[in-house]
């Protein structure tokens, strides 16, 4: 074989990546940065075909009995429907429910919940010193799309739990919604959406989250952006402005 | 490549109905799939129980994710067993940085190995890489087969070749870029 131009830095990580030779922090840091460089994504992608056929030498070995059942019983609920299999619709629901009853404001409910909420949302705030943990959680994303007639993606966000750390990139272009700001809602169970903050149009964020956030940074949980006046949503307990988008945070 | 097109015939139209919630798609999947993937994920974690937690892990997986799902870019099969593949690895990492799985055999990959499995991929991609894999130096295509199958870090490659770190990554690094010149080729 003739001698082959060495591999770029960027793509031999990739390269490394698809070949699964880095350690947990390296392949965290590599998820991360396939979340929000569509390039290097596409590079790893591009290795993982290259070396896939390898896999067909690997013997197919029946699967212990019972195996499906315990799978069924895992599958999200409600997801035998006709529409799409991601609760997106359902979520989005949800998160208008809150924007609704915090504008109303007539709800004893929501009065209740504006209460409660003054401790429970304050922003998210920038963690100034790094704890090392062991690398041992599990990384998350999320596509938020928008929920228009067409389904496309604005946002991806990636979750590192041993950082705290939420990378969100907006994929709108830049300057797009000049005199309105796009805010960040983690939703996570039946809990009102928790600001994250405010993320600019064609821009990437590293969010530091507060402790209290860490364990909702779950499987199922969800983000959604919310399209806000200058400042942010003037609601405690939710968006004020209309939900453009929706995306379940999901294991890598 | 009849066996290849049926495949994705029937597999293809899986993803779109998994994709829109039909369980019982989720299920034909996995009558047509586990096997293979419970295997990828045998090699690289050598237990059973694990591997099943992981194989559940990724059905689970798929179900969520089934949207992403791109037939111009990859095959079904390719696309769950990358997935599997990761899985294991993420659940070998947790084990730390210098675990692998103690492999009964000594890496010989069974190339000759026809199961219904293999069919199911296109197999002048196999003979490609194959072939392109043979013409890397002995020691760099071994290093690259255990890679690949054991999913084991670089730390534990060097100590089990007993080489320096940085050898065996420069092994590799150079082994890839020739693998990839090959292959465009």
């Amino acid at each position: 074989m003739s001698e082959a131009p060495d591999l770029t830095e960027h793509e031999a990580l990739a390269a490394e990546h698809a070949l699964g030779v880095l350690d947990a922090r390296e392949r965290a840091d590599a998820e991360n940065r396939m979340a929000r460089d569509p390039a290097f994504a596409a590079d790893v992608e591009a290795w993982r075909q290259r070396l896939a056929p390898m896999l067909d030498s690997i013997a197919a070995i029946p699967a212990p009995q019972g195996t499906w059942q315990r799978i069924e019983r895992r599958l999200p609920a409600n997801d035998d429907r006709v529409a799409p299999a991601n609760d997106n619709g359902q979520l989005l629901n949800r998160v208008r429910f809150w924007r609704n009853s915090a504008m109303g404001g007539f709800s004893a409910a929501a009065a209740a919940l504006v209460a409660a909420l003054v401790v429970g949302n304050q922003p998210a705030t920038i963690l100034t010193k790094e704890v090392t943990v062991q690398p041992q959680g599990q990384l998350l994303s999320a596509s938020v799309v928008s929920q228009d007639t067409r389904v496309q993606p604005l946002f991806v966000a990636a979750y590192d739990p041993d950082r705290k750390q939420l990378i969100v990139t907006s994929l709108l272009p830049e300057g797009s919604d000049r005199d309105k700001v796009h805010e960040l809602w983690l939703i996570a169970g039946q809990d009102n959406p928790k600001s994250l903050g405010l993320v600019e149009s064609g821009k990437a964020k590293v969010i530091a989250l507060p402790t209290e956030l860490l364990a909702k940074m779950a499987d199922g949980a969800a983000l959604a952006v919310s399209l806000e006046p200058p400042g942010g949503s003037k609601n405690p307990d939710g968006p004020s402005g209309p939900v453009i988008g929706v995306g379940k945070l999901s294991k890598l | 490549m009849a066996a290849a097109a049926t495949s994705a015939e029937l597999l293809n139209p899986l993803m779109a109905r998994i994709a829109a919630g039909e369980r019982d798609a989720l299920r034909q999947l996995y009558d047509a799939t586990s096997a293979k993937l419970f295997g990828v994920c045998l090699r690289i974690l050598s237990d059973r129980e694990e591997s099943e937690d992981v194989l559940q892990d990724v059905y689970v997986t798929i179900w969520r994710r089934a949207d992403r799902f791109d037939a111009g870019k990859a095959s079904v099969m390719t696309w769950v067993s990358t997935i599997a593949r990761n899985r294991a690895i993420d659940r070998l990492r947790a084990r730390g940085p210098m675990a692998y799985a103690e492999q009964v055999d000594e890496l010989e990959i069974a190339d000759g190995q026809d199961s219904a499995e293999t069919l199911l991929s296109a197999a002048d991609d196999r003979n490609r890489l194959q072939g392109c894999l043979s013409e890397l130096d002995d020691r760099t295509e071994k290093v690259i087969r255990t890679a690949f199958f054991e999913g084991v870090t670089y730390e534990a490659l060097a100590k089990r070749m007993d080489a320096p770190l940085g050898t065996v990554k420069s092994w590799i690094r150079r082994g890839l870029a020739k693998l990839k010149g090959c292959l465009q080729s």
